[in-house]
């Protein structure tokens, strides 16, 4: 035996706080729903949205320009209305429903929500036939990932969607910058900060659409002044029944909160929070502003 | 107790929390399941080894497909699901897989929490009372829209499918928990769950798309009048005159409806796509019609509208479906896979949009009738009528002068 093994009791007393650490993590698990602490879901959520906007190749980081077809728009070497760094220029336009890219050697169909190649950049067309928009993504620039605020238990509300109060289908901008589809699903009522106030949510998508969903967009005290100015769009998650979770933690900025290459969508009626609602996605403010 | 056992117990506990989690042997049959917004969907899996080259199967009751690939990184196992860049990667802990399903989603990450244990789903039929055709109302917000249910008992237990205008959405697999029945399609791509409650003569329920969309519906018993749309009243076509096509083939050489070929012959033009699953279900019963009447004067012809639109890469995709199928019958490559695209390219059809669309020709070459979608096998009799009621369209056809 040598001089420098650990006597026998120096072995016990470090086993055990291995193991009265070991025991701790249980404990700290337990008690993060009461004391702020991020659930791990949400932080995995999380997660996998920062790589999303990294690695995506339609990630709102490495869009270059969104454009509408309109009566035709100019895409390639400047001066374009997509201004690309390539050897080539065509004409964009859309007809019975169909955007094609006419290069003059060749001519592209953008079909629409599928990227297209056109050499380094995917090109994609999106939108209702008529009111079609072309979006031109290169190489995700980089970027500080999203920030927080801290996870506010208070904040995940259960709550009983109202019925709607309008019949028919809304043209609505989406999550994404691009005009949609939509029909109001009802309401939900929430107090915060002692006010309380009617929310509308719009249900958007077709019922096999896998990324169709009830959303609220809404500002808050918060908006402008540590969070989107826009305001932030918030999913409801099914509970059963006419009952679902709107949890604030999960609110998310719009694309163009990423890149001012998308419009901003604006505020839904009545979708005006005046508490500040201190959960979910954070907006990084200019230098010098203040209210952070 | 002695000291030197004293040392050992927590020493032995520490170092059990630090054994490394794998690699495990994964091969094997699993219950799996995703846990979607208040719905659990089940499918099983089937891995086989050896570990250095790992395959599996992924299935919703009978019915199942190859994974692409299948391997183990670090403590996961990650399983490949076809072409459309998703996958399941789990930690294996014993005999418990626990993960996430991902996909690429256009406003974010799809991801949905994954869960499996060895063994195999139990088989669970349905009562009297569920099975059969219900005719059902998707409900959102003040909009309803058509759709039809089919549940019968397979092999495997409950199964069935859910039927819109434009064709089924393949078969779901599930089974009965006390009065509520749940069936599922997961398939890499599609993650539908249908559940919901028998009273009576009326079912209630929840048809799942993805993670948290989610449509409440109400159905009552098929009464045999039509609910859906007739596949034949989807599209229509001009009938004034000659119906006109003309596309590559699958070597670039031109073929058009004004080659000898076609000239005074009853024409089937089938538009299909090698991506489209409801096209695999018809392709066997057109290679059949082609083998029954050719002689006759039945001539078949499959445009395809592929993902890329681009021949270089749609052409072997093409190929490899003709040769899955033994297709007798040229096929042509239309173009990218866009109802808007078709309705560019074959400007005498008002409405596509749905795929596989046959347009049956009398030997006049003017459009006798545009079927739209095709009922697959989850259909079950309705795919039985529908192929009688092509081989009457065709007979009929061929009568005429």
């Amino acid at each position: 035996m040598s001089e420098t093994t650990l006597p026998p009791q120096t072995i016990e007393r470090w086993a055990w706080v291995g193991l009265a650490w070991l025991l701790t993590i249980p404990i700290t698990a337990y008690r993060s729903p009461l004391t702020g602490q991020t659930p791990p879901e949400l932080e995995q959520e999380r997660r996998e949205f920062a790589r999303w906007l990294e690695t995506a190749p339609l990630s709102p980081y490495a869009i270059l320009a969104l454009q509408p077809v309109g009566r035709g728009i100019s895409i390639g070497y400047e001066p374009s209305d997509i201004p690309l760094a390539i050897g080539t220029r065509g004409m964009a336009q859309e007809a019975n429903g169909v955007v094609t890219l006419d290069l003059g050697t060749s001519r592209l169909v953008l079909p629409h929500g599928r990227a297209v190649p056109l050499e380094r950049y995917q090109l994609v067309a999106s939108g209702a036939p008529g009111r079609t928009v072309i979006a031109a993504y290169g190489v995700a620039r980089r970027h500080q990932p999203p920030t927080y605020f801290p996870y506010a238990a208070t904040l995940s509300l259960g709550v009983t969607l109202e019925p709607p109060e309008r019949r028919g289908r809304f043209r609505i901008l989406g999550l994404d910058g691009v005009e949609t589809e939509a029909t109001e699903a009802g309401f939900v009522r929430v107090v915060l900060g002692g006010t309380a106030a009617r929310l509308r949510v719009y249900r958007i998508g077709a019922p096999e659409d896998e990324e169709a969903g009830l959303l609220i967009f809404a500002r808050d005290g918060t908006s402008g002044h540590g969070s989107y100015p826009a305001g932030r769009f918030v999913e409801l998650v099914p509970e059963g029944g006419q009952r679902f979770r709107l949890d604030f933690n999960r609110a998310r900025n719009p694309f163009c909160a990423y890149s001012s290459a998308y419009p901003c969508p604006a505020p839904w009626p009545g979708n005006v929070l005046p508490a500040r609602v201190e959960a979910g996605e954070q907006y990084p403010e200019a230098p010098g502003a203040t209210g952070r | 107790m002695t000291r030197s056992r004293r040392v050992t117990l927590p020493a032995l506990l520490v170092g059990l929390a630090f054994l490394p989690a794998g690699p495990h042997d994964p091969v094997g049959a699993w219950r799996a399941a995703l846990d979607l917004a208040s719905g659990e969907l089940r499918f099983s899996l089937v891995i086989e080894g050896p570990i250095s080259h790992l395959t599996g199967r992924l299935c919703n009751g009978g019915s199942c497909q190859a994974l692409s690939a299948v391997r183990v990184e670090g403590d996961s196992l990650v399983l490949e699901l076809g072409e459309y860049a998703a996958s399941l990667a789990a930690v294996q802990r014993g005999d418990s897989l626990v993960g996430r399903y991902h996909n690429v989603g256009r406003k974010g990450p799809r991801t949905i929490p994954f869960r499996a244990s060895r063994g195999r789903w139990a088989v669970s039929a349905g009562p009297p009372g569920l099975l059969g055709r219900w005719d059902a109302w998707f409900e959102s917000g003040f909009e309803q829209t058509p759709r039809v249910l089919e549940f019968r008992n397979g092999p495997r237990g409950l199964e069935g499918t859910v039927i819109s205008n434009s064709g089924d959405y393949g078969l779901f697999w599930g089974g009965m928990r006390g009065d509520s029945f749940a069936i599922a399609h997961f398939d890499g791509s599609f993650v539908y769950l249908l559940t919901g409650r028998v009273a009576g003569d009326t079912l209630r329920g929840i048809f799942h798309a993805g993670l948290r969309s989610q449509t409440a519906f109400v159905a009552t018993r098929s009464t045999g009048r039509p609910h859906l749309t007739p596949p034949t009243a989807v599209t229509r076509a001009d009938t004034s005159d000659r119906f006109r096509f003309a596309f590559p083939d699958l070597d670039g050489r031109p073929v058009s409806s004004e080659d000898p070929q076609f000239l005074g012959k009853v024409v089937l033009l089938d538009i299909f796509g090698t991506w489209c699953p409801t096209c695999h279900d018809a392709a066997p019963y057109l290679v059949r019609l082609y083998r029954d009447y050719h002689r006759r004067g039945l001539e078949i012809v499959g445009v395809a509208f592929e993902v890329t639109g681009d021949s270089a890469s749609d052409a072997p995709l093409v190929r490899r479906y003709r040769d899955k199928f033994g297709i007798p019958f040229p096929l042509l490559l239309g173009g990218v896979s866009e109802a808007d695209v078709v309705s560019a390219l074959l400007p005498q059809l008002d409405g596509f949009t749905a795929f596989p669309t046959t347009i049956f020709l009398g030997r006049d070459g003017r459009v006798r009738r545009v079927h739209a979608g095709f009922y697959g096998p989850a259909t079950g009799a309705q795919q039985e009528a529908l192929v009688r009621e092509f081989r009457r369209a065709v007979e009929r056809l061929l009568e005429e002068n």
